[in-house]
């Protein structure tokens, strides 16, 4: 009876994603079985799609921009969104108000903050290169340089998004007991050996959590590229999401786009497992 | 006596036919229903949508407006076609760009019959006034599938006081013009000589008239592209040069907004875009008496313009098709064309560039009349080919505009990018 009253309960839930997940992906999965460009009748290529995609340097690029935007970004926010939350934890003051104002730029919507970073960033007149000048220092391309547009995207990435990662750890951080760094204490403990042997290995599971949910955004960043760069210059930021937008709905090459983005599922799948696979390890 | 009295007969339905065809046209025929139109930020449609209020006075026809910039609006109308949705009853449509692919696939209405049918258009609307090779770029497979709004092609706007102040001679040859921005760039370094698209999908707009100046062409031959071939090289060497010698920091990503604002703001001292941003750029302070026109210099294959417009296309999907026409007739009659020409828009109607409002309104100023007389050179002497002469045209014209862009960021030679882009070229066209 009440395993029959658990099924009713769970039947909404699981009706929900099958038809809001899986048709979507079942549907593109299909679809990357068709050689279908908009316009024109599609037919059947099986996995010709998937060859073609294995022998295209775009789609190599694509991989090799995507995994260098996750890594720096990821690193800088981890980085940065630890020391954010041990200054907080540790803050009497002003605590509330700083939260409060960390909040901001993660509720700005990814299209304002393309196009506030995009006008900052203007190698012409953006207030970046005026800084920069005005401490004697030379001008930067930023966007429109290959060599640095990846870098400045994961710079606007963490500039929005680490104060996320910082409350996620602060959370953590209030979590932690204190039994244990009074011990640590006692022992003599303090600074960095502190930090370093006591509030990381208890932190760990929190940062991973933190991790899984940045890696998710990050595989699959889209829309600030898209309003900053849309993958330029040349293809020097043109991850595999934006490639894939592009072969759709600017080459409305849809089958292809298809098998591009059961790839990028599959690489975000792959991550998201290997970090639970991390999460578990680091539980206590 | 038989055969007059046929011809006779013959004149009187004709003119009876004529007569019921004006009688029974009625503007209020449609009052209440409600047109979809999707459309770019573009100027003229900018200009147009200030002029809605009247037709929905005049016929008491609602209309959605959806406005997008122009990718997004392409990319939102093909989603809706694809679909065969009726979301969509009239969207403004770059034949030289979609037409083809659109076409083929039967996503234009046949604009013919639904104007030809009894009462559907206004008396004196006459399709024949457009510029017949305006209406022939409209036209596939015989059938009329938009109509066109507007007549541009790229020119150079060039600041005279800074020429004046430099000692600088109008280029006659792309080689004096490459001179020119030289010397500009000695002369005052805090001015920027040169301005043009960077932005690879943007970018073959403006290169197509380099690279036909140059004497090359996209194709030699039917699915034969030709980049890889000297002349072709040598235009995008020129390019590429001019922008990276020349240009401002960042010019890969910049587009015709970037180029307008740089120009009116008055930081550049020649921009090379489109005629249609000539309202926009007058709208500066100071342009409009510091600005003189002319087009791109001939090259070793002498001055090809490029010359192209845009077009108001119906939905073969629209469920509201005669009063989706009653708003196209309007939005393209010649009363509104000479209003909207007033403004800046160059009319594609032979009529109303010859109208007195018009001919008065460019007396008024000696850019104007420059700018008309350049756009009717273009329109006379001008190629739409604004890409490889292919289908898909975006995924050629982004393959054409990174091949560019690889050399203008020194990431590859000439040759090698030009050769490359023929590759990719060929396996697009190999891919069903």
């Amino acid at each position: 009876m009440r395993r029959r009253r658990f099924v009713w309960m769970v039947a909404p839930a699981v009706a929900f994603v099958a038809v809001m997940v899986g048709f979507p992906f079942v549907d593109t999965l299909w679809l990357s079985g068709f050689a279908f460009h908009f316009g024109a009748a599609p037919h059947a290529v099986g996995l010709g799609n998937y060859r073609l995609l294995l022998g295209d340097d775009k789609f190599w690029n694509g991989l090799w921009i995507t995994f260098y935007l996750y890594a720096i970004a990821l690193i800088a926010q981890l980085v940065l969104g630890l020391y954010l939350a041990l200054l907080l934890n540790r803050m009497r003051r002003f605590s509330k108000v700083l939260r409060s104002l960390l909040i901001s730029p993660f509720v700005l919507p990814p299209v304002v903050v393309g196009l506030m970073w995009l006008v900052i960033l203007d190698p012409s007149i953006g207030a970046a290169n005026y800084l920069l000048t005005a401490l004697g220092l030379p001008p930067s391309l930023w966007l429109a340089s290959p060599g640095l547009v990846v870098p400045t995207i994961a710079l606007i990435d963490t500039w929005q998004w680490t104060p996320f990662i910082a409350l996620i750890l602060l959370a953590g951080l209030q979590a932690l007991p204190a039994d244990v760094f009074e011990a640590a204490a006692i022992d003599g403990a303090h600074g960095f050996a502190l930090l370093r042997r006591v509030t990381l290995p208890l932190l760990a599971p929190s940062i991973v959590t933190a991790a899984t949910l940045r890696s998710v955004d990050l595989l699959r960043f889209f829309d600030v590229i898209y309003v900053t760069t849309q993958g330029g210059p040349g293809d020097a930021s043109e991850t595999l999401n934006i490639y894939g937008f592009r072969q759709g709905f600017v080459f409305l090459n849809i089958g292809y786009a298809c098998a591009l983005m059961i790839a990028l599922t599959v690489l975000v799948l792959a991550v998201v497992g290997l970090l639970a696979r991390l999460r578990r390890t680091v539980a206590w | 006596m038989r055969r007059a009295i046929g011809l006779l007969a013959a004149v009187l339905f004709a003119c009876a036919a004529a007569g019921a065809h004006a009688a029974t046209f009625d503007w209020q025929r449609y009052k209440g229903h409600t047109i979809h139109f999707l459309n770019e930020n573009n100027p003229w449609a900018n200009e147009l949508r200030r002029e809605l209020p009247a037709f929905t006075k005049l016929t008491g026809i609602n209309v959605e407006v959806l406005t997008f910039e122009e990718q997004q609006m392409r990319q939102r109308l093909v989603t809706i076609l694809q679909s065969h949705d009726a979301g969509v009853d009239e969207y403004m449509s770059l034949s030289s760009l979609e037409g083809p692919l659109f076409a083929h696939a039967g996503w234009y209405a046949d604009l013919g019959p639904i104007m030809d049918a009894p009462g559907a258009t206004m008396p004196g609307y006459d399709v024949k006034d457009f510029s017949p090779p305006l209406r022939k770029a409209v036209t596939f497979g015989g059938k009329l599938e938009s109509i066109p709004v507007n007549i541009e092609g790229p020119l150079i706007y060039y600041r005279k006081d800074i020429f004046a102040r430099c000692g600088v001679a109008l280029p006659k040859t792309l080689a004096e013009l490459q001179a020119a921005a030289a010397k500009i760039h000695k002369c005052d370094p805090t001015i920027i000589p040169w301005v043009t698209r960077g932005l690879a999908p943007a970018l073959p707009y403006t290169f197509s008239n380099v690279l036909h100046n140059f004497g090359a062409d996209y194709f030699s031959g039917p699915r034969r592209p030709d980049l890889c071939a000297p002349k072709a090289t040598a235009a995008i060497a020129w390019y590429a040069d001019m922008l990276r010698d020349y240009g401002p920091p960042g010019a890969v990503n910049d587009s015709f907004v970037q180029i307008a604002d740089l120009y009116g703001a008055g930081r550049a001292a020649m921009a090379f875009e489109s005629s249609n941003e000539f309202g926009p750029i007058m709208k500066f302070p100071g342009r409009a008496k510091d600005t003189g026109l002319m087009l791109l210099p001939p090259g070793p294959g002498g001055q090809k313009p490029t010359v192209i417009g845009w077009g108001l296309a119906m939905s073969a999907f629209s469920q509201a098709k005669p009063e989706t026409w009653y708003f196209m007739q309007w939005a393209t009659s010649k009363a509104m064309q000479t209003k909207l020409a007033l403004r800046g828009i160059a009319p594609p109607r032979r009529s109303v560039a010859a109208s007195p409002a018009y001919r008065a309104w460019l007396a008024q100023d000696p850019v104007r009349a420059q700018w008309a007389k350049l756009i009717d050179v273009m329109a006379s002497t001008g190629t739409g080919e604004v890409g490889p002469p292919v289908r898909r045209q975006a995924q050629a014209r982004q393959i054409v505009g990174e091949a560019v862009d690889k050399v203008l960021l020194g990431q590859a030679k000439p040759q090698a990018a030009a050769c490359s882009a023929d590759k990719q070229l060929a396996t697009m066209l190999a891919t069903p």
